[in-house]
């Protein structure tokens, strides 16, 4: 079970690199990240619209309500120009992180 | 007999009754509740069970609506930055507009001698240190959480501060005989200086409050 601080603090750089591939909805999205982590970052699902709300007032994605082919209303966001930028910027410092221990594991195999 | 649309309407009655917001973010997560029942249903579950887990995996209402309320902090802080920049510049650009006219002797200050200069410039100065100095002590003032009561205080002042112009130039301005420059330099004192410790005293206590959400609600 992953630790919720690191869910929570995962959640904006996943959201942004979802919806980088392009536009997506709140259940959408929490099913993919279900399916890309094989059910190990299970998010509460209600959590996530606080966060996608936060990000839509900070302007780094913008929300369009639309009816699904089902002609369920869903509300669809997508990424800004700033949401890109925030993305690179989180890419760059998780890769750091990433890179961080990848070194400091391979030091305790040598 | 299990009854589905009325559970969702009871879902969404505790989801209000936490202060969930409609139509959004309450018709979104209701889309969300509907999707995962859609889901679920495929499942060999009654349908109330699949209700119930798909109710439990959205979460409960009131931890929903404290991320809401950290969301609308921060918007409010946000908001409160650009009210306090303008605040600023006005303070600033009504306090060096008021300096020029005064040294460069403008208007009705051409009357001015030099020592009613002085006091008006002295006026002036009080006018923006009391307004600035509320700003930068927000940390001696109260933090107090309720906009309703911050906003009480603030209309109060206003109240208080408009009571004592009306009291001055009604009453106490008639009673007396003035010259250009004396009358400009109790203008200075009397009505442009208490505005500083109404401008203080708002700008004080909102700062208190909008440093304290940021620290806590982001």
């Amino acid at each position: 079970m992953i630790r919720k601080e690191l869910v929570a603090a995962s959640a904006e750089p996943l959201i942004l690199s979802l919806l980088a591939k392009g536009e997506s909805y709140g259940y959408a999205i929490i099913q993919e990240v279900k399916a890309r982590s094989d059910g190990k970052l299970n998010w509460t699902d209600g959590m996530l619209y606080p966060v996608l709300h936060r990000m839509e007032h900070r302007g780094l994605i913008k929300a369009r309500w639309a009816e699904s082919e089902t002609g369920r209303k869903r509300k669809y966001y997508s990424l800004k120009k700033d949401g890109k930028t925030a993305m690179a910027k989180h890419h760059e410092q998780w890769s750091l992180v990433h890179s961080v221990l990848a070194g400091l594991k391979k030091e305790q195999y040598v | 007999m299990f009854d589905l649309e009325q559970s969702i309407a009871d879902w969404r009655t505790q989801m209000l009754a936490a202060g969930i917001k409609t139509p959004v973010p309450l018709e979104e997560l209701e889309i969300h509740l509907r999707e995962e029942i859609e889901r679920r249903t495929k499942l060999e579950l009654s349908e109330q069970e699949i209700f119930n887990s798909a109710v439990q995996k959205i979460g409960r209402a009131h931890m929903i609506q404290n991320e809401f309320k950290k969301v609308e902090a921060t918007q409010e802080y946000r908001n409160w930055k650009l009210v306090e920049n303008l605040f600023a510049v006005v303070t600033s650009l009504l306090s060096l507009l008021l300096c020029g006219m005064v040294i460069f002797k403008m208007g009705s200050f051409s009357e001015a001698t030099s020592g009613q200069q002085t006091s008006s410039l002295v006026g002036i100065g009080a006018f923006a240190l009391l307004a600035w100095g509320g700003r930068l002590s927000f940390r001696i003032f109260p933090v107090i959480r309720a906009r309703q009561i911050r906003d009480a205080i603030c209309i109060s002042g206003g109240v208080l501060l408009m009571l004592w112009w009306m009291a001055f130039v009604h009453i106490i301005l008639p009673r007396h005989d003035f010259t250009t420059g004396q009358l400009l330099v109790t203008i200075l004192w009397v009505m442009i200086a208490p505005c500083g410790i109404f401008l203080g005293l708002s700008w004080g206590i909102e700062a208190a409050a909008q440093k304290k959400v940021a620290m806590t609600g982001s």
